[in-house]
């Protein structure tokens, strides 16, 4: 029995959901497998060349597979250029995920296999998702976000060109503000036009934001400070750019957020320092603050991190790190865990 | 704050780091207290045996002082601290430096210093300070160059540097002081605490400060305005802009702070406030030498034309009254004057006037009812002697008890007529301008000794309906909220239009048919901030648009912000603005000074007009009425062009209702009633935005 986790959207949380099911269905006693046909995440600021997702995979799940076995085929740009000059064999590729399939679900109970990207990717070799589905039969898992009732049609859309593959939809990181009115609402008019819907799992703030260490690591900065705690969470950002004025108006206002500001807007930097919802200060241009500025932040337990890039650059790298929400480690896994087993309905999805 | 007199009267002072190698600080501050200072000093250096012809100690717990003056190296500070306080020794004052200001290491050192002072409870000044002097005692605990003449100024400065320059410069001025304090970090004591000290101390007329920031704007301001009923207190607050916030920040660490709240916590404290050295100095010397005007009127004697003409719009850009003399006095002048003077103020006694006819002249204006203070101003001439003019003035300042400014414009010849006047408490200037804005430091004294501080009203309100509104915020995405909070106002008996949110056309159908008349609908978004920007409000809409306005509100949001939360459209009672005035009323929560209402010219060109005032609160029923009189459309208020005034007793209620509600809640950082119609039949507030720190709740 083969579930593939795919999703409308990039970065919608199908890591976790997969090996969240794995996990369950291990519990179970089920010898599972874990298989990710295309591989996506090759970049990484730090030098890492290789998707991470298999490698957390077999440390969830304590599997033996080499990693190539796993991700047969690395849908990387280099990939996809030569695809269309024409050099990749379609056919040859689909033998490629077949035998490594077949060489893994022949121990295993279940195999659960990770969509790259989303449902559409891999088109270009005629590897969609559906096609996976359809190759290694497998029952879809569709994981989709949720912020407003037109997001609803991309759903229907997803489930016609998934056909009778699709075993369901699992709503994922709904936000607060959206939650009743999917359950009342959208869920009975999914159901009506013949979409299961396996679960609503609301947006959580473990498996939202990034800690300050994390960030740190991810963009190779520095941290300044020393005795100020870095396993806050940050959600968003926010740019000081604004007047010393304006600046404590301004910061007042976020939550859970980084300021990213020149580490010479001395003014904006202590008025940060003021305002409870900034959680850590991002200085930008290699400006290292005055040491009575690192001292007030230390004090009020603010992290400082200082990167030399200037602040659009760090922003839009700091944006994409908490956009991509990658599945970092096991703790993400089980809380994934624990949120299914409250709001969404695992047998159901493991039936499937 | 224990009593600040054994840190400026101590009996026996320890020097701990104290040394003879040339060029320490330690050998320095040796010089200067073995060189005046009455009671005994003693050195402790547990390398030396003899220091200075006398005894040195290895450990300041053996000394038996009663002050410990701390110049080691910061890594052996604390230990020196703590063995003084175990020995009982309560004052401290720490010159070493390593401290907070330089970050790292240092801010863990400052930390462990102001625990040790806790534990021991030590008056602890600094560190990373100057040092400080009291001249009584001839105590001179400083590294600086000289010591200070005596007289009755006491002076604190954030800055150590700005001492030493203060020092040197006052010396050729004549101008004394009873304390110094250079502050240092203010890990321990700050200014509040020097100002209430000096408040109580019969030796200080006036307190004079330079501050970068306040670390207790709250405190200090409760402190401040008991002190300022019978002593002045003058503060240069640098980092007034932008630029100068930011070398602020850059040099202490501390926060900028806005300046606006600086502004409206020192006014509220009763400081005066002045922009550079000078003017602090000349503020000074003035306060501690000169009484406080008896009357309004001020009046200009002059041998000089030109520079009379300078001192009387000196004195109209003050905002002070250059006096009509009255008949008797004008005719006593003619007898004084010869015929081709004026007799009106300015009087100008021309040119060949001798001293005798200065003093007869000046005599007279001072015995007007109307005039409660002078401008002497003497230009040099061949029948003038600046030195018997100085000596007359001595003797008329001693029986007059109106102030006068003694304006001498010469260069070296004016020397030693003016430390004859310095002497005797009589400041001297150049520039008229400035002799007459040194007055006008005595007037605003004046009004600051007038002033009168009521208990704020208690009115009674919702206080649980409230709390419930603003703990929504928890359950939102940041700490924003806004029109969906206007049942905040209602519970604090704020009256607002009759209105409700919706989600649907039908809804919003079905609620504008139940209000009167055309309504006001609103886009409600908290990441919508400027609503009519984006095409958000709509006014005067029929019950029968209602339905296709919702759409086109909602469409045109979603359309200016796709992200945007939206959490309906609210619906509202038309308000006739017809005869009101949009005015704003509001709060900001300044990290010193605590909450500050705003209260001013409202609408949607408030940021144009920028025609606001601010109060500390809790604000009382004659602030929040002077804030009205503060503003420069006041008199659209009340009836301008024959408009009906609006109900300013409502306006005044309502300023105290907001103060009471931002008393009550620490959580409410920020936020704004705009606009806050007033009307001829009362007040009511259209629109709310707020800011909610949910750590405060």
């Amino acid at each position: 029995m083969t579930l593939l986790v795919t999703s409308t959207k990039e970065s919608t949380g199908k890591t976790a959901v997969a090996l969240s099911l794995a996990r369950a269905a291990r519990e179970r006693g089920e010898r599972v497998g874990y298989m990710k046909p295309k591989g996506t995440r090759l970049q990484s600021s730090v030098g890492k060349t290789l998707d991470e997702d298999p490698l957390l995979a077999r440390e969830v799940l304590d599997l033996d597979s080499q990693t190539h076995e796993m991700e047969p085929v690395v849908y990387s740009s280099t990939f996809i250029q030569e695809a269309i000059r024409g050099r990749e064999d379609p056919e040859a590729l689909r033998e490629r995920i077949t035998e490594e399939f077949e060489g893994m679900a022949e121990d295993t109970d279940r195999m659960i296999l990770e969509g790259g990207g989303s449902l559409t990717t891999g088109g270009i070799v005629g590897l969609t998702d559906r096609d996976i589905a359809e190759l290694l039969d497998a029952t879809v898992v569709l994981v989709v976000p949720y912020a407003q009732p037109s997001d609803i049609d991309e759903v229907l859309a997803a489930a016609e060109f998934l056909g009778d593959r699709l075993g369901g939809v699992l709503f994922n990181a709904v936000p607060d503000a959206a939650f009743d009115s999917l359950a009342s609402d959208v869920v009975p008019f999914l159901e009506g036009r013949g979409v299961r819907v396996f679960g609503t799992v609301p947006r959580d703030r473990d498996l939202a934001g990034v800690t300050v260490a994390e960030l740190a690591t991810e963009l190779g900065a520095d941290v300044l400070t020393s005795e100020a705690p870095t396993d806050g969470l940050l959600e968003r950002f926010v740019v000081g750019a604004m007047t010393a004025g304006e600046a404590l108006g301004q910061l007042r206002r976020v939550r859970d957020a980084a300021l990213i500001t020149g580490g010479d807007r001395t003014d904006v930097v202590t008025a940060a320092l003021e305002a409870s919802g900034v959680e850590c200060l991002l200085l930008t241009g290699g400006f290292r603050p005055p040491e009575a500025v690192l001292g007030r932040a230390e004090a009020a337990d603010v992290p400082v991190l200082l990167v030399g890039a200037d602040t659009k650059t760090i922003l839009d790298r700091a944006e994409n790190i908490i956009r991509s929400g990658r599945t970092r480690d096991t703790h993400t896994v089980e809380r994934m865990g624990e949120l299914l087993r409250d709001y969404a309905d695992i047998d159901a999805m493991l039936g499937a | 704050m224990s009593e600040l007199s054994g840190l400026f009267a101590p009996e026996r002072v320890a020097v701990v780091g104290a040394t003879d190698r040339k060029g320490s600080v330690g050998r320095a501050v040796m010089e200067n207290l073995v060189a005046d200072f009455e009671g005994s000093v003693v050195p402790v250096n547990p390398t030396d045996d003899r220091l200075f012809d006398r005894p040195c100690y290895d450990d300041v717990a053996e000394t038996g002082a009663d002050l410990a003056v701390v110049v080691v190296p910061a890594a052996a500070a604390l230990d020196v601290i703590e063995s003084a306080g175990e020995a009982g020794i309560e004052n401290v004052v720490v010159i070493t430096a390593g401290f907070g200001e330089s970050g790292g290491e240092g801010t863990a050192r400052e930390e462990a210093l102001v625990d040790l002072a806790n534990r021991y409870g030590l008056n602890l000044v600094g560190p990373n300070s100057l040092g400080i002097i009291s001249t009584p005692s001839g105590l001179n605990a400083t590294f600086g160059p000289r010591n200070a003449e005596s007289g009755s100024i006491s002076f604190m400065s954030q800055s150590g540097a700005f001492v030493t320059a203060v020092l040197d410069w006052a010396a050729d001025r004549d101008i004394g002081f009873n304390d110094i304090v250079s502050l240092g970090n203010k890990a321990v004591l700050d200014e509040t605490d020097f100002v209430e000290a000096w408040g109580a101390d019969p030796g200080t007329d006036v307190v004079l400060g330079y501050l970068e920031s306040i670390e207790d704007g709250e405190a200090f301001v409760r402190t401040a305005r008991d002190v300022t009923a019978e002593t002045p207190v003058v503060v240069v607050k640098s980092g007034r802009t932008e630029a100068g916030a930011h070398a602020a920040a850059s040099h202490t660490g501390a926060i900028a702070g806005s300046e606006a709240a600086y502004e409206a916590g020192l006014d509220g404290a009763g400081v005066l406030r002045v922009e550079s050295a000078e003017e602090l100095f000349d503020f000074g010397a003035m306060l501690a030498g000169q009484p406080l005007p008896n009357a309004d009127g001020v009046a200009v004697v002059t041998n000089a034309g030109g520079p009379g003409v300078m001192a009387t719009d000196a004195i109209g850009d003050a905002d002070l009254d250059l006096a009509s003399l009255g008949g008797e006095t004008r005719a006593a002048l003619a007898d004084v004057l010869p015929q081709s003077a004026s007799a009106h103020n300015p009087v100008d006694i021309i040119g060949d006037a001798p001293v005798e006819r200065f003093e007869r002249a000046l005599e007279v204006v001072l015995d007007d009812p109307a005039i409660g203070a002078a401008v002497v101003i003497a230009c040099p001439t061949a029948t003038l002697s600046f030195e018997s003019l100085a000596e007359r003035l001595t003797a008329l300042g001693e029986t007059r008890e109106q102030p006068v400014a003694v304006c001498l414009m010469g260069g070296s010849s004016a020397e030693e007529a003016a430390e004859t006047l310095a002497a005797a408490g009589m400041p001297t200037y150049f520039d008229p301008a400035r002799g007459v804005r040194s007055l006008e430091a005595l007037y605003d004294y004046r009004a600051v000794r007038r002033r009168e501080y009521e208990e704020p009203t208690t009115f009674d309100v919702d206080r649980d309906r409230a709390r419930e509104i603003l703990e929504r915020v928890e359950g939102a995405r940041d700490n924003r909220l806004g029109i969906e909070a206007m049942g905040l106002l209602d519970a604090y008996g704020i009256p607002t239009p009759e209105s409700d949110i919706v989600d649907s056309p039908g809804d919003a159908r079905r609620v504008a048919e139940g209000i009167d008349g055309d309504v006001v609908m609103k886009i409600v978004s908290p990441d919508i901030l400027h609503k009519t920007d984006v095409g958000g409000v709509e006014v005067g809409v029929t019950d029968a648009d209602v339905a296709d306005i919702y759409e086109t509100l909602i469409t045109r949001a979603r359309n200016y912000q796709p992200d945007a939360r939206i959490l309906g459209v609210q619906i509202q009672e038309m308000v006739d603005f017809d005869d009101g005035v949009e005015t704003i009323l509001g709060l900001n929560r300044d990290p010193q000074f605590g909450p500050l209402v705003l209260f001013g010219l409202g609408g949607v060109f408030v940021e144009v007009f920028e025609d606001t005032t601010l109060r500390v609160a809790p604000v009382s029923k004659s602030e929040a009425a002077s804030m009205i009189d503060d503003i420069d459309a006041a008199p659209l208020l009340r009836g301008a062009r024959g408009r009906t005034p609006v109900d300013e007793d409502a306006v005044v209620e309502t300023i105290q209702r907001l103060s009471q509600l931002v008393t009550d809640f620490p959580a409410i950082v920020e936020l704004d009633i705009n606009p806050l119609v007033a009307t001829p039949d009362g007040v009511v507030a259209i629109d709310i935005r707020l800011t909610v720190d949910p750590e405060r709740l």
